[in-house]
């Protein structure tokens, strides 16, 4: 490697190193963000991917031997969690928090003469409640029609099936990619106050005196913080799968092409290097550059489905998601992780990237001042 | 040979104001310690910007020891200590001698033999290995001057060298460049100081709105600061 090019990296890489807050701000904000989001998001996954048990208190008020019978289905029931309450007034069962729901089985259920009743807390999920209601009634049928199993009879009837799950990651296959690109983003920080320091407190000016190109030193720039991209991307890797897994009950499955995160990353950092090149040029002072990345930054974040996942946003905002660069990045790792897709699967997205880049440095070129 | 000819360059920064060069000419002879003076405004600071590469867009012609710059050769003959201590803070003297000496093409060998030199000469070998954000504001003005000693260069370039710092680093540095000069280096030094030009140049030129106002001898003048007083007059400088 040229000898000044190979000065010029070692020492944006020794001042970057020194710079804790730059440290903390490129590794540690991604890994805690990784964290605490992963253990966040797991209660919405088990939710939405394999279903929460109904939490009720059931309250037999007859002592009918069909009455006895639906208390035990409903107790039994591996969809249901039935809980033992202290109190007999049913706003105030509801009232303690555990659940939200109350079924009775009143005197006469056996006849036909009194209905079970089901009293929901107001704040209940739609879905929740449709699903409680749904379930209570099959074991009230079964019971009051003698029906041993409605479950086995129903599946001669209808039979269930579902697409693969191709849209929603798992907490892992969402933030980790995610807040990697995010970390991977805000290299934009170091790397437009680094160049505008140096402008300002006239070492740039200073090195111009001595034979060295523009090209040079902006590759002494720009490979540093690429390669840190690198860095951090195998980081947050590395956090996911080796770390993450201990706290997080959903493994992190990594599809079955994991190679295909090599030019993906290589890609994506590329992208983000562009970003924070551009902002260097752009920036007049240090700290109109560092506001311009933040805010960028965390605008693509939001747009790009790295804040709230792009499976459920709404239809609006996933439309919107394509102007944002973070958007392809996480997709295109998503493609890898989650729909296991084939490279030229990939290959639209790396291309949206590479052109994002192009464009940056492009217009960072044309608007650069060295001096 | 002069070391440094500058013959009618003329510059300006393209914003619509004035000139900050006009016709500007300027002669160095070789060994001599030249002054550069002129109160703000006067184009001192846009004369060294021309004379290390760093403004390329001017009319007329400058010359280091007959070559004519632009010139790598040339460029690499000047030794620049610009007005603003331009150093990286977050690394140690030793790797900030070390990053320069490298730009500048030096192989590593010489880089670490010149660096015990001009760390010696400027007072800051016992600081060598520490973090130049620790260092006083006379230190770093010290390492200023280092830097660009390093390559050893035959024409010194000197922008305000000694602004803000205390006397014991101000005669420090006024002893170096005296033993540099009497060593045969050649320097050019722009100050507001009098005292400091008086005493350590052999020659001096005036420079007022960007044209030269007066070039001759120092022994011909007897008090610098009411001779360059009388020369620009006492209205103060603030457009």
């Amino acid at each position: 490697m040229n000898g000044k090019l190979k000065e010029l990296i070692r020492k944006e890489m020794l001042i970057l190193l020194r710079d804790r807050q730059t440290i903390m701000l490129l590794f540690l904000m991604p890994v805690a963000l990784i964290f605490f989001l992963s253990l966040a998001m797991e209660g919405v996954w088990t939710d939405k991917l394999t279903g929460r048990k109904i939490q009720l208190v059931v309250k037999n008020e007859s002592s009918s031997s069909k009455a006895k019978l639906l208390a035990e289905k409903i107790k039994n029931n591996p969809a249901i969690l039935a809980i033992q309450a202290r109190q007999t007034d049913n706003d105030l069962i509801l009232a303690d928090g555990k659940t939200q729901l109350v079924v009775t089985i009143p005197e006469g259920f056996e006849t036909g003469d009194s209905p079970v009743v089901l009293y929901f807390e107001p704040s209940i999920d739609a879905g929740y409640k449709i699903a409680a209601r749904s379930l209570i009634t099959s074991l009230a049928v079964e019971v009051f029609m003698d029906i041993d199993n409605l479950e086995a009879v129903m599946q001669s009837l209808i039979v269930e099936k579902a697409k693969p799950n191709r849209e929603l990651p798992t907490p892992l296959q969402q933030t980790v990619p995610a807040y990697a690109i995010f970390a991977m983003f805000f290299i934009s920080i170091p790397l437009s106050i680094g160049f505008l320091k140096e402008k300002n407190d006239g070492t740039l000016q200073r090195l111009f005196t001595y034979p060295v190109s523009t090209h040079l030193v902006t590759l002494g720039k720009i490979i540093p913080y690429y390669l840190i991209n690198v860095v951090q991307f195998v980081l947050m890797m590395l956090v996911g799968v080796f770390v993450m897994s201990h706290f997080i009950s959903h493994a992190f499955y990594l599809g079955e092409h994991p190679w295909q995160m090599i030019p993906v990353t290589l890609v994506v950092a590329a992208a983000t290097t562009g970003f924070g090149v551009l902002i260097a040029a752009l920036g007049r002072t240090q700290e109109q550059a560092s506001t311009l990345a933040a805010v960028g930054t965390v605008l693509m974040a939001v747009f790009g489905g790295i804040m709230v996942p792009h499976a459920i946003m709404p239809v609006v905002l996933k439309k919107a998601a394509v102007i944002s660069p973070m958007y392809w990045a996480h997709q295109a790792y998503l493609d890898i992780f989650l729909r296991s897709a084939p490279f030229c699967g990939i290959a639209p997205k790396l291309i949206v990237l590479t052109v994002f880049a192009g464009i940056c440095f492009y217009i960072a070129g044309r608007r650069v001042k060295w001096i | 040979m002069n070391a440094l000819d500058i013959y009618g360059v003329t510059y300006s920064y393209g914003n619509g104001t004035e000139n900050a060069l006009e016709d500007f000419f300027l002669s160095v002879a070789n060994g001599r310690m030249h002054a550069l003076l002129g109160p703000n405004g006067a184009g001192k600071s846009t004369l060294m910007r021309i004379a290390t590469g760093r403004l390329r867009d001017y009319s007329g012609s400058i010359s280091v020891y007959g070559r004519m710059m632009p010139d790598r050769e040339a460029l690499l003959s000047i030794g620049y200590v610009p007005q603003p201590i331009s150093l990286y803070t977050g690394l140690t003297a030793t790797e900030n001698l070390r990053f320069f000496g490298a730009m500048a093409g030096m192989p590593g060998d010489r880089i670490e033999a010149r660096s015990r030199e001009v760390l010696e000469q400027t007072g800051l070998a016992g600081h060598a290995r520490e973090l130049v954000s620790t260092y006083s504001g006379g230190m770093q003005r010290r390492l200023n001057l280092a830097v660009a000693l390093l390559h050893s260069p035959t024409l010194l370039l000197l922008d305000e060298p000694t602004v803000g710092i205390d006397p014991q680093s101000r005669h420090h540095i006024y002893e170096t460049l005296t033993e540099l000069n009497a060593a045969g280096m050649t320097v050019l030094l722009s100050t507001h100081i009098m005292e400091e030009a008086q005493r350590l140049c052999q020659a001096v030129t005036m420079a007022d709105r960007g044209r030269v106002i007066y070039e001759g001898p120092m022994s011909e003048i007897d008090n610098l600061e009411k001779f360059f007083l009388e020369k620009t007059g006492r209205g103060l400088r603030d457009d």
